[in-house]
Order: structure tokens, then C-alpha cells, then sequence
């Protein structure tokens, strides 16, 4: 798991939480929206840019019961598929920065 | 723990804590009068239009609830001088929209700025007919020379567009040359199909505008052909093509002995109360523009969450679907009780005075007691 890159959600979004802990993720552009389990919405609240990953990890161990052992790569290619549809970013360092 | 997103529109999903969608009624005026309109002499017909001010306010708290779209209605929308300004609005704060308009003040420029959003999901333009005698006799002198400019204008902004025709004693026997004008001629990409429902003037013009049961057979019957010539680029909700479809559905399942559709044998019939709100022309919440008497709040003065959660009318609204058919008089011994949902409680207020009960205008076996015929069971296929 990266332990540096800090995910961005993208501010165009509408998170749409609803009673029973689920939500969608709408984007008012394309008008299509995105189903969240309440797993997924927990991860979804700490996209800050200031959160990583590892770190995001440790607040679900810390928050819910009985996470599973493979609750790292699920985190990951979460995260990944967000990115892969324009829903994260990651801050792009200044050149001379790590 | 599960990760993955589940299918957005999950049927687990109970209410939400805010509307998914509002209908903004932004203006009560409109410079047509057409014969069957459901908005004048409505409890909806009240002569005060809110500031825009007020409205870009509200718009601040639709975004504050995630909302997700709106849809302005009127009277006419584009009679409103600051709609613009209202679209705007809608966009800067993180939703789509939709239009409903006659379509006669359209302008070049109003249509390239609804393009240039990039959020509008649809403009609906009223068309009535192929040529300008049908539309005109029902929506006044010139309306449909300018409803087409309209329409095409929209078309030649690439907004998406689509016509709405209001089935009517005046035009049922044009459907043939209606759909062939939109479809073949205009190229719409598809249109869609009402009835002249019994609100507004449409009650007092009944007699001229509402179908007969023969008008209703006969345009169910052109309306499914047609939507089969057209491959099924027409739709409806409601009027005689959604009838077509759901009674014809409704009579296969007796037929073959069908244990009971989802919903069925209960009034079920509208999903509107779990997802969607309206606002009057003058601040007031409503259920939808067809209950506009059920005053449920204010907007800027109570809470839109509040409302939609707590005010006691629209949950009875919600529990509408736990009463049973079977206790009603005018439904007992209904063969087709387990598929019937009792469709839409504003037009059973309408006719009853009742919201609480079926529909007597969407009862099948009514219909077939009065001599109505459903279309002939290839013609569905």
C-alpha cells in the first residue's frame, strides 16, 4: 500500500448519503451516479489530500468489527478504481519536492 | 465488509434523507391558454411568483442536501425573465435540470445558454399535432409555428430535446401523421404520450378534450402499431399507451394464472413521495404539481429536510402503499385485483376528492364494462 500519496476526492462530486448508511456518488456532469456501501462511504469521507491510505486503513480497523485480513487490497484497489474514474486525484508535487 | 459499489438504485434502499429531485413550478403565468391545461383553476393557480432571490437561496439548501436534479415547470418557465439567472443558479450549485415549456419563447440565445451548461438533462416542448390546425385549435392561434421554432431551435444547440403530445378528442385521429411528423420529418430521437387528465381547465373543457372510451381504444391501438413502426421511440407514464401496456400485462397474467404482480392488490401506485418534492410558484412545498392543496411547508422558512422527513402528510402519503384494494367497495370481486396498484392519488383526488383510494380513471375493469377493448395481442409483440 502507498504510504506517501494522499487521495484526493474530486470536489465536483455530490455524496448523497441516505438513511441506512448507503450513498451515491453523483456527478453532476455526466449525470450518472455511483453506488457506496457504507464501507466505502467511510473511506470516501477521509479522501482530504491529507489522509493516507495506511492511514485510512487504521481508522476502519479502529472503527468497524470483524474487518477481514485482505482489507488492505480491497482499501487499495478501492481507491484505485476511483482514480481510474476520475473520482480521486492526488496532488501533483512542485518540481525540486518529493 | 464490502467494498465494492453496489448497483446504484439498490431496491434495499429505504427513504432518503432529502428528495432525489424537485419540481419548481417558478412561475404560476403563462401566455397560452390551452383548453385542457391541469394548471389554471388548480389549487396549483396562485398569482404570486417568488423573488429570484428566494429562489437562488432555496437552491443553496438543495446543494446543502445533495439533491440532484430539478425540473422547471410552470405555467411557462421561459416567461420568467431571470431564468437564465435560475439555471445558472441550479448549475453553480451541483445539479442537473429539466425544462417542461410550451415552447413559443424560445430564443436563440436562451437555448445556447441551456446548452452551454452542460446540465440539462431534457427540455420537454408541448406539441399537439402536425400541423398548425390541430396544435392551434387546443393551444391558440400561432402557438405551433412557434413551438417548432422552438424546438428546433433547442435541436440546433444539440440541447436534448424531446416533444410531449397531450392525446385529446382534437387529435386522436392524427397520431399516425403526429408521430411521422416528429420522428420522420423533425428527426426527434423519440417523444412522449399523455392523456388530457381531469385537473384544471381540462375539468371544465371535459367534453371537449377528454377522450371517450372508444377514443381511448382507438389510441391505444395506433399508439401501440406505432410505437412498433418507430421501435419503441415512444413513451409514456401515463394515458393510453402506458394503459395498453400495463392492462394488456395485467389480462396475459390472469390469464395464465399469475400469482400477483410486485405491488400488486395494494395502493402502490405512485413512488413519487419517496423520492421527489414540488414547490409552488409561491415558496409552498407540495407533494407534486397534482396535489398542489397538500401544503406541506415553506421553503427558506422550514427545513426542506425537515419536511421531507417529518411532516405528517407526506408520510401518510408514503403508508398509502400499505392499504389493500380489497377494502373498497368498487374493487371487490376485481379479477384483476393482485396486478392493480391503484395508480395515482392526485387524479383519484381529483375525481373523489379522495387521494386514498384507486383511481376510477386508471380501473381496467371499468374501462372494459364501458366497452373499451385493449389493442389485439400481436400488436404487442
Amino acid at each position: 500500500m502507498n504510504s506517501i500519496r494522499k487521495p484526493i476526492a474530486n470536489p465536483d462530486l455530490v455524496l448523497r448519503e441516505e438513511f441506512d448508511d448507503w450513498a451515491v456518488l453523483f456527478d453532476p456532469d455526466s449525470g450518472s451516479g455511483y453506488g457506496l456501501s457504507p464501507v466505502s462511504v467511510f473511506i470516501w469521507n477521509r479522501l482530504d489530500g491529507r489522509t493516507t491510505p495506511a492511514e485510512i486503513l487504521a481508522d476502519l480497523r479502529a472503527h468497524f468489527d470483524d474487518v477481514p485480513d485482505n482489507a488492505e487490497a480491497e482499501v487499495t484497489e478501492f481507491i484505485d478504481d476511483l482514480a481510474r474514474r476520475g473520482f480521486v486525484g492526488y496532488e501533483v508535487p512542485l518540481s525540486g519536492q518529493r | 465488509m464490502k467494498l465494492n459499489a453496489v448497483q446504484y438504485g439498490d431496491p434495499s434502499m429505504r427513504i432518503m434523507k432529502t428528495p432525489r429531485s424537485l419540481d419548481l413550478f417558478v412561475t404560476g403565468r403563462c401566455n397560452l391558454r390551452c383548453t385542457y391545461c391541469s394548471h389554471f383553476t388548480s389549487p396549483g393557480d396562485v398569482d404570486q411568483d417568488l423573488s429570484t432571490e428566494e429562489w437562488l437561496r432555496f437552491f443553496e439548501e438543495l446543494k446543502r442536501c445533495a439533491v440532484m436534479k430539478v425540473c422547471f415547470q410552470g405555467g411557462e418557465p421561459f416567461l420568467r425573465d431571470d431564468l437564465a439567472e435560475l439555471i445558472l443558479g441550479v448549475a453553480r450549485n451541483r445539479m442537473r435540470f429539466s425544462i417542461l415549456t410550451n415552447g413559443t419563447l424560445i430564443t436563440d440565445e436562451t437555448a445556447a445558454l441551456v446548452a452551454s451548461t452542460g446540465r440539462c438533462d431534457l427540455v420537454q416542448v408541448s406539441i399537439d399535432g402536425s400541423i398548425s390546425t390541430t396544435h392551434d385549435a387546443a393551444r391558440g392561434k400561432g402557438s405551433f409555428r412557434k413551438a417548432l421554432d422552438g424546438l428546433l431551435l433547442l435541436m440546433k444547440h444539440r440541447v436534448p430535446a424531446t416533444a410531449r403530445i397531450t392525446i385529446h378528442r382534437g387529435n386522436v385521429l392524427e397520431l399516425e401523421q403526429i408521430a411521422s411528423f416528429l420522428l420522420e420529418e423533425i428527426r426527434l430521437p423519440g417523444f412522449s404520450t399523455n392523456s388530457a387528465t381531469p385537473f384544471g381547465l381540462c375539468r371544465r373543457n371535459a367534453e371537449q378534450v377528454q377522450l371517450t372510451v372508444a377514443e381511448r381504444t382507438l389510441a391505444m391501438e395506433a399508439l401501440v402499431r406505432l410505437n412498433s413502426k418507430y421501435d419503441g421511440r415512444i413513451s409514456a407514464q401515463a394515458g393510453p399507451l402506458a394503459e395498453a401496456l400495463n392492462w394488456s400485462a395485467m389480462e396475459e397474467a390472469r390469464r395464465s394464472g399469475e400469482g400477483s404482480f410486485s405491488g400488486g392488490g395494494r395502493l402502490t401506485g405512485c413512488g413519487g413521495p419517496m423520492s421527489e418534492l414540488a414547490v409552488r410558484c409561491d415558496g409552498v412545498m407540495i407533494p407534486c404539481g397534482h396535489l398542489s392543496h397538500m401544503e406541506l411547508g415553506v421553503i427558506n422558512r422550514d427545513g426542506l429536510a425537515e419536511v421531507w422527513q417529518g411532516h405528517p402528510d407526506l408520510k401518510r402519503l408514503r403508508n398509502r402503499s400499505s392499504i389493500a384494494l380489497t377494502g373498497f367497495e368498487s374493487c371487490r370481486g376485481c379479477d384483476y385485483l393482485p396486478y392493480c396498484t391503484g395508480n395515482c392519488p392526485a387524479v383519484a383526488y381529483a375525481m373523489t376528492g379522495d387521494a386514498w383510494r384507486p383511481s376510477p380513471d386508471a380501473c381496467y375493469r371499468r374501462f372494459k364494462e364501458a366497452g373499451g377493448r385493449l389493442p389485439s395481442s400481436s400488436s404487442l409483440e
